[in-house]
Parts: C-alpha cells; structure tokens; sequence
C-alpha cells in the first residue's frame, strides 16, 4: 500500500505542475496596486553623490555589461553617483522587466524594446518623462517614428527616451552581383528590379542562394514582412489601431510578394527552418547572396574575432535600401531600444541624469558605434551615417522607417501575425495546406481576427 | 500465476501487530515520523499546492494586458475564460485549443509508445549474456544524461534540411530519398520532436526494465523450455506478465512527463511551433508569457491538469492489483 500511495502522490505532484506554472510568473500583485512614486525631481535638483543607480542592459555588444560600465565612467566621475550595470538577456528580459514594474521592485533604469515600451507603460510602473524631455532637445531631436516608440496612443505622456536605433536594409554580395551580371545601383530599386536580381543570381550563380529570411522561429518574422506589405499600401492596423487590415487586399499583396519569392526558386527554403541569428549566419557565411538585416552586421565586419563570416563575404558587403513599391515609398521597419526608468526608483534625479548622460552626441556616437547601431538622435545619426556609403544607406532608411501602432497590445498582435505569417511561408514552400491565394487570404483572415480580439481586450 | 513480488520476513509482519499497550510509543512514534516529513510537506504546499491554488483563482480572472499588473485583484470572469476555450467557436483561442489537445495526443502516444517498446526492446537484448554487454549498457545510457535542452538543440542541427546529417544520410549517402524533406516545419515538425524525445527517455525505461528482467527467476524460462515452450510464447506468459508491475509505473509517469513535455518543442521549434506541432504546453507558455492572456493559460493549465487526473484514475483503476505487495 505505501508503495502504491508514494506513486500516486508523485504522480499528482507531476500532474499539479502547469496549474501552478502559470501562478509562479509574476510577483505580488498588492505592491503592484500601490507603486512607490517617488514624484518627479524638481530641474536643477543637485545630485547625491555616493548613491548608485541599478541599470539593466540587454546584449547590445560583445561584452554587454563591461561595454556599458566603461561607458559610463565619464558620468561618474562627473556626478558622484555610481552605476551598477546588470546585464539581463533578451529571452527573460521582458518577464523581468514586466515583472519589476507591476512589484514596484526593480533597478532605477531599464533599455526596453521600442515595440516594447507601450506595454510596459500601461503596467504604470514607469515615471512619464513629459516635463523632462525639453533638457534633452525634446522631440525635434529625433526622428519621428523614432519618437512615437516612446508613447502610447491615445494617451498623454512620454514614458522613454531613445536610446540607439536601427532600420533593416537589403545585405548583398556585390561579387554575386558582378557574377550575375547585375548594377548594384539599380538591383533593388523596386520589387520588379529586386525580383529580377534574385533571378539573375539564381540563373548565373547557381553555387549560391540568391535570398533567405527566417521562419516563424524568428522573433522579426514580423520585422521582415511588413514592409513588403507597407509598400504595396497595406497595414497592420487602421489608423486609429482599433481594428486589424492585415487581410486587406493590399497586406495580402505585400505577404504574397515575399511567400511567392519560395516557389518561384528565389528564396530559400530551407532557411524558414531557422531563427533571426541563424540566417544571419548563413549570409555571414557565405551561403546567402541577399539578406534583409540591421546595421549590428556592419560592425561585425571589421571584428576579426567573428569567425561566422566567411572571407569572400566579409570582403563583399554591401547595404542597399529596401525597394520601392508601387506606392512610390521604400519603407522599411525602424526599431532598437529606449531607455526607461521605474516610478520605484529610490533616485529619480539621478536616473534622469543618467538618462541625460546617455542622450549627449557623443555618448550616443560611441556607444552606437560599438554596438554596431545607429544613435538614437538625429544629429550623431547623420555623424554614423556619413561614416561610409554601406552606413548611409541605414541613415536613409531610419529617416523613411515605420513602426508599429505605439499601443500595449502590440506585442500580442505582432505574435499572432508571427504565426500566420510563418503559416504562410510554411505552405509556400511546400510543408503546410497548399499555397495558393485562398490559403494566404484565409490565413491573414485568422490573423485579423485574432488581433481584433486583443484590440478588443479592456481593463474592466 | 504465482506472485514472486518482494515478501516482507516474517520477523516484519509480526512487528507490525504489536499488542495494544504499546499505543503510545506507536503514537509518539508516528509524531517522529510526522516531524520527519513535515519539511518536506511544508516545502511542497509553499511551492506546489500554494501556487497550484493561485493558477486556479487565475483561471477565473480577466488577466490580460491591461488587467495584469492588478493579478489576483484583476476583474472576476467567472467560466468565462472556461467558456472561451471549450465551446466559443468564434474565438481564435478555441481552434488553437483544440488542435493543440489533438497534437499532445498524438505527441504522447507515439512517446510513450516509442520509449516504452523501445526501452523493452533493448532490455531483453541486453539481458541476454554477451560479450561487451557492460560496455554496451554504459553507452545505451548515455542519451539519459545529455540534458533535454543539449537534446534539443543536437537534433535541431541533425534535422535541418540543408546541411543537417539525417538528410545527408537519406538524400547524399544513401540515395533513399530524392528531395530533401523539411523536417522542422509542417507535419514533418511532429516527427522531429516525438524521435528525439523517445531517444531522450529510451535509457530509463531500458534500465528500469533491465532491473526487471535481471529479477526474474530463470528457472520459470528453463521449466518453460522444457514444457517446449518457445521464445515468444515465453516472452508473452513469463516476461511480460512479470513485468506487468513496472510497465504500470513507466505508463504512468511517461504519458504525464510526455503530456507536458515543454523543453524540446520549445527549444527545437520555438514559441510558435505551427499548427502542426503546437503542444498544450507550448500554447500554455505562449499565451500566458508572451501574450500575457494569463486567464486563458491558467484555465487551460487547470483543464490539463483535470485531464491528466482521469489518466491517473483510470490508470489506477487498470493497475491497482499489480501495485498491491503481496
């Protein structure tokens, strides 16, 4: 009998385990209900020297936490105040994060994702920068898709400030190009063009394949399908992010246009199986002449300790601008990180010092350099981007990029049209229903409604 | 059949029918044994019943987006989340429900299936006197200690379409097939996360059945010979019978460790591992963590768990008298 009752208790506890998963995810809600505020610092507040500011950093750079610490020596020995920088991964930044704010514990300052940053916003556990935007050159300063990441829409307040940025620009090979016979100047001009050059390569560099992107692995699946679907006139959302048009005929143009590169033979397939990283890598190494890509790739040219490119392909990157569609635009999808910082924080005058820190030209100009991003304000921006021709191309594609609708439910939305989308390309290159324009509408048709349901989402 | 399960000495079953005086040391005895457990029960209902009690609450809240930073204060929805999921058709959450119940079915059968056969399979190969054979048990238990995530990520390369060695073996080396399959996406997808799971719990079942098998009184097999019995009429009335008891323990703890199975789709598939190969867990964890519908995932969590308690039950019901001692 003990036996038998030993087995089904630890058969039960086995069986209690996701009933209890998804309680354990979060912290205690009553301190979420009554955050510390600590109100905002008066301008001009001086500044307590010895005290120390908890800043947590994503993987930016090689050494994230060491890259950053040096970068803020100058602040310290200016100001007094010491900073703690804790590097937090990308795979739980977003629990911890989420998590800190509704516990009203946490560091003094956070980088967040700009798609990110309307939902932590209406967690309300972050301070709404509004009255101090106008120290650092308000939002003249930046970039207008830029600075929309830092709001939320509909709603009054500034709840981040820019940090770095990046745009996904065209990668290709210019020695594939000469192979193929093709002008760089001209090769991706529009998406007739662009079709064209991947048909070239693929009729006279067969040793190569002429473009990849990843599947629904990737976490910028999204990233790399809209603006396709921009430049054929469609959205994400209505003007007003109240209802989803990813099934508008125009979005479902822009999706067929990158699904139907698959059975056309100019896109290959085999690399839906991989992530973001992963398909970089191919490019990087060698195996890919065309890739839709962020500006991190150029810095990683001159670092002779990256061993993932190949010889001829470190030699022969170039950067071109997405092509134009037949709206006349060339859009591309603008992203990076702001800087946030807790209501919780025990130190607000001296995180928003940081912050001010952070923001200066030349902060901006090194630390972007290092990470291979572009500054977040537009004046060090068009510093970066006059720094080579491969550069200038980014620049130009920050100046015309888009980014979502700034309103919390993004993040969900973006999952659900991940899913379809990689459902889309799944069928398109043979593994799922059959790929025809039926599967995508109904496909889009699923994702729409589906985003309509969280847009429907409310706190009552 | 005679039963030649572990038979307690006597010397042991007359100290359990101790006279009626000694009352109280078996009182004071039994606190000993209270105070010896009381850690261990204290630590479960601090970190299993507490949280287990919380997801329940959770099940019954509107915890989304807006409403996650109140969490337990969040507005009461009574069934509604219950309701969404099981019967509102028109709500995207129901389909993908439903699919990914089918798809852990499917998941679990062919696991279990897999890992237990398999595991038996390679038991009474390996029980059979050979030379190396302790070499060959060592290495037969080495997919047992590699850890579910290195797991995952091995197959993840072997899979791949292009450059992986399953497709240079089928296509390059052997000519078996003329395309290249996709292994990681469609219905391909399911596949490649059922083989390596059972190449990941093949070991245990192999030695747990070794165990097994090693006990077993050989002369029941030589009288058998002798009768002119065969080999499988052998394994079908001595072996298996015998192994009846520990095939009732590896069927229950399988079928509850494939159902929630999270590492190796997460790990080789991601948080959208399509609608080929989403698994209940997967769902579960995409939708509480990365779409913060914690109301739905609690609710889904609680009719899994209510799921895996009739599996319990009817397991029981199945096997109870090959648990009882005798």
């Amino acid at each position: 009998m003990p036996k038998r009752l030993a087995i089904v208790t630890s058969a039960i506890a086995l069986m209690l385990a996701p009933a209890a998963l998804v309680a354990c995810g979060s912290d205690d809600g009553d301190s979420a209900a009554k955050p510390k505020s600590n109100g905002q610092a008066a301008q001009g507040e001086t500044l307590e020297k010895g005290v120390t500011l908890t800043l947590w950093t994503m993987p930016n750079s090689p050494k994230p936490k060491e890259d950053l610490q040096k970068m803020v020596e100058p602040f310290t020995a200016k100001t007094g105040v010491k900073v703690d920088v804790q590097e937090v991964g990308w795979d739980v930044q977003f629990d911890r994060i989420r998590n800190a704010a509704v516990a009203g514990e946490g560091p003094d300052i956070t980088q967040a994702g700009t798609t990110q940053v309307p939902f932590f916003a209406a967690l309300g556990g972050f301070t709404d920068l509004t009255d101090r935007v106008e120290e650092i050159g308000g939002k003249g300063a930046y970039a207008e898709g830029i600075w929309n990441t830092t709001q939320v829409q509909g709603q009054d307040g500034t709840w981040a400030i820019p940090w770095f940025t990046e745009a996904r620009s065209l990668y290709y090979r210019k020695d594939v190009l000469e192979k193929a016979g093709v002008d760089p100047a001209t090769a991706f001009k529009d998406l007739e063009s662009f079709k064209a050059t991947l048909q070239a390569i693929k009729d006279k560099v067969p040793d190569i394949k002429p473009f990849g992107a990843p599947g629904k692995k990737a976490y910028d699946l999204v990233h790399q399908v809209m603006p396709f679907v921009w430049d054929q006139g469609g959205a994400e959302l209505d003007e007003g992010a109240t209802k989803s048009t990813i099934n508008s005929a125009e979005s479902q143009a822009g999706v067929q246009f990158m699904a139907d590169l698959i059975p056309a033979g100019l896109f290959d397939k085999s690399q839906l199986e991989r992530d973001g990283t992963q398909v970089e890598n191919q490019f990087k190494g060698g195996r890919l002449a065309v890739w839709i890509g962020g500006p991190w790739v150029l810095g990683s040219i001159d670092r002779p300790e990256d061993d993932t490119w190949s010889d001829e392909a470190r030699a022969n990157v170039g950067v071109a601008p997405m092509p134009t569609g037949p709206s006349g635009k060339a859009y591309t999808f603008v992203g990076g990180s702001d800087l946030m910082v807790f209501k919780s924080s025990k130190h607000p005058a001296e995180a928003w010092a940081l912050v001010k820190f952070l923001s200066e030209d030349q902060t901006q100009v090194d630390y972007a350099k290092l990470l291979g991003m572009f500054p977040a304000r537009l004046d060090p921006q068009q510093q970066v981007g006059d720094s080579s021709e491969n550069h200038k191309a980014f620049f130009e594609a920050i100046q015309t990029g888009r980014t979502y609708a700034p309103i919390p439910q993004w993040g969900q939305i973006e999952n659900a049209y991940k899913t379809r989308f990689g459902n889309i390309l799944d069928s398109a290159a043979g593994v799922g229903s059959d790929y025809n324009a039926a599967t995508v509408k109904s496909q889009l048709d699923a994702a729409a409604k589906e985003a309509d349901g969280l847009l429907a989402q409310s706190a009552g | 059949m005679a039963q030649t399960t572990l038979q307690p000495p006597p010397e042991a079953s007359s100290a359990r029918v101790l006279p009626s005086r000694a009352g109280r040391p078996r009182r004071r005895r039994n606190w000993f044994v209270y105070g010896l457990i009381a850690p261990a029960v204290a630590f479960m209902v601090l970190v299993h019943l507490i949280p287990t009690a919380g997801g329940v609450l959770l099940s019954f809240k509107r915890l989304n987006t807006f409403t996650f930073a109140r969490l337990f204060d969040a507005p009461w929805s009574g069934l509604e989340n219950y309701r969404g999921i099981l019967f509102d058709t028109a709500n995207p959450l129901h389909s993908g429900f439903f699919g990914a119940v089918q798809n852990t079915a499917f998941y679990t059968f062919w696991t279990v299936f897999g890992t237990l056969a398999g595991g038996l399979a390679i038991a009474l190969l390996l029980n059979r006197p050979m030379r190396g054979q302790r070499l060959v048990r060592t290495l037969m238990l080495a997919p047992w200690i590699v850890p579910s995530f290195v797991v995952a990520v091995l197959w993840q390369f072997m899979w791949q379409s292009d450059v992986g060695i399953i497709n240079k073996v089928l296509v390059d080396y052997t000519h078996i097939l003329s395309d290249r399959p996709i292994w990681l996406l469609g219905e391909n997808s399911m596949w490649a996360i059922i083989i390596p799971s059972v190449w990941r719990g093949l070991p245990f079942a192999m030695i747990f059945f070794l165990a097994g098998l090693q006990a077993m009184p050989p002369e029941l097999h030589e009288a058998a010979a002798i009768d002119g019995a065969g080999p499988f009429r052998r394994f079908r009335y001595i072996t298996l019978p015998l192994l009846r008891p520990l095939i009732a323990v590896q069927l229950l703890f399988c079928v509850i460790y494939a159902t929630y199975q999270f590492a190796i789709p997460y790990i080789m598939l991601g948080t959208n591992p399509g609608p080929d190969a989403d698994l209940m867990m997967t769902l579960i964890v995409r939708q509480s963590f990365s779409n913060n519908l914690f109301g739905f995932g609690a609710a889904a969590s609680v009719l899994l768990t209510l799921a895996m308690c009739v599996w319990v039950a009817v397991w029981y019901r199945a096997f109870k008298r090959d648990l009882e001692v005798k």
